[in-house]
């Protein structure tokens, strides 16, 4: 019957520390993204300008840009502060080797990604904005024609894109590398008016 | 007082509980959406818009960029087929069908993603570049010294891990549908 009373009269404490535990659990995982020191926004950072497509250090021990690259690709990065304006992404693409590109946020999320084949037939040609950025762009279409571009609105300002492209056989690093390089990543003119 | 007392053990040991979740959660990788397909491991939620909160925990704190869910999915293998952990001082033979894809890469890596350096400067195998006897099934060993046919180079002294990406696939679609048969069995052969 004591046992059963100290046990009653821990019950609070107990459902308290779990309801805390809880709490605590939660609140870390969602605050996990901003303040984890040195994310993949940090490193693309060291190594990218913004608005600029630049290529990273080849996949090799002891100079990988982030844990598990593949070691058969190039890679490219273009950081971009949508605060300049409207990005543009835009170069040929064969469908012969592959390219894949992934859009990611300030904290790393992807948001968007695609691969040269599914890329439209007459090349790459991404223009990535602002939902206020895009309805600026909108009043200027023309009513009966379809943008050529594919218009991508951005979660935030800031974020990356990182380009991949596979070297399926081991001479074929440097066509891979090029094959990078033909994409050009800049800051878009200012929208017109 | 003792109430006072009692009151700020629970919270203490609340917070410590929850930090302890959270820890286990994030340098572990667990959380939702994992597909395994024997002893492969795949977050396809990882690389699209809808992560969730512990997928993009997990993604910060390892500071690694995911693949998008268009670009294609990787798998990593933490232990053999019989759940055993990745020794370098034993052979494997990797065998098996692979998931329709347009290309396929394979590389062995540290458990938190890095390569890990080798005599031979070859860190992978893609697709491309295998030699097959039969055209549905890889057959690729994992080993120190070089062998005959597909050798993909291991080496170091911990334990490693196995990196299989899969590149404009439509398994990406249909992740939970990746059955153990249709990926490649890990198979520990020789030690020491």
């Amino acid at each position: 019957m004591r046992f059963l009373d100290r046990l009653l009269g821990a019950l609070p404490f107990i459902f308290g520390a779990i309801i805390i535990a809880g709490i605590v659990h939660i609140l870390s995982i969602l605050a996990m993204p901003r303040l984890a020191p040195r994310d993949a926004y940090a490193r693309i950072a060291e190594a990218a300008p913004l608005a600029r497509m630049t290529l990273l250090a080849p996949i090799e021990p002891g100079k990988e840009f982030a844990p598990f690259e593949d070691p058969a690709t190039a890679a490219a990065a273009c950081r971009y502060d949508l605060d300049r304006g409207p990005l543009r992404l835009r170069g040929p693409v064969s469908g012969e080797g592959l390219v894949a590109l992934s859009f990611h946020g300030r904290f790393g999320d992807v948001f968007y990604s695609v691969t040269d084949r599914s890329a439209a037939r007459n090349g790459l040609d991404i223009l990535l904005v602002t939902a206020d950025q895009l309805a600026a762009i909108e009043a200027y279409d023309s009513e009966d024609e379809l943008p050529s571009e594919l218009r991508l609105v951005a979660p935030e300002k800031l974020g990356f894109v990182i380009l991949r492209a596979l070297a399926d056989q081991p001479g074929d690093m440097e066509a891979a590398r090029a094959r990078l390089q033909a994409i050009a990543c800049g800051v878009e003119a200012s929208a017109p008016g | 007082l003792t109430t006072f007392l009692k009151t700020m053990a629970s919270v203490a040991i609340g917070v410590a509980l929850g930090l302890l979740a959270t820890w286990f959660a994030v340098e572990r990788g667990y959380g939702f959406g994992a597909v395994n397909a024997g002893p492969w491991i795949a977050w396809p939620n990882a690389g699209s818009p809808e992560a969730d909160p512990y997928a993009r925990a997990v993604i910060a704190r390892s500071a690694a960029i995911p693949l998008g869910l268009a670009e294609g999915l990787l798998f990593v293998a933490r232990a053999d087929s019989q759940d055993r952990e990745l020794d370098p001082a034993c052979d494997y033979r990797i065998r098996g069908r692979t998931p329709p894809a347009r290309y396929w890469t394979l590389n062995a890596a540290t458990p938190e993603g890095f390569l890990i350096p080798n005599a031979v400067g070859r860190y992978g195998f893609t697709s491309s570049e295998i030699v097959r006897e039969d055209p549905e099934i890889v057959d690729i060993v994992a080993a120190r010294e070089a062998r005959a046919g597909n050798w993909l180079p291991i080496a170091g002294t911990r334990p490693f891990v196995l990196a299989f990406r899969l590149y404009d696939t439509i398994v990406r679609a249909s992740a939970r549908g990746v059955a153990a048969d249709n990926m490649p069995s890990i198979t520990r052969e020789r030690c020491g």
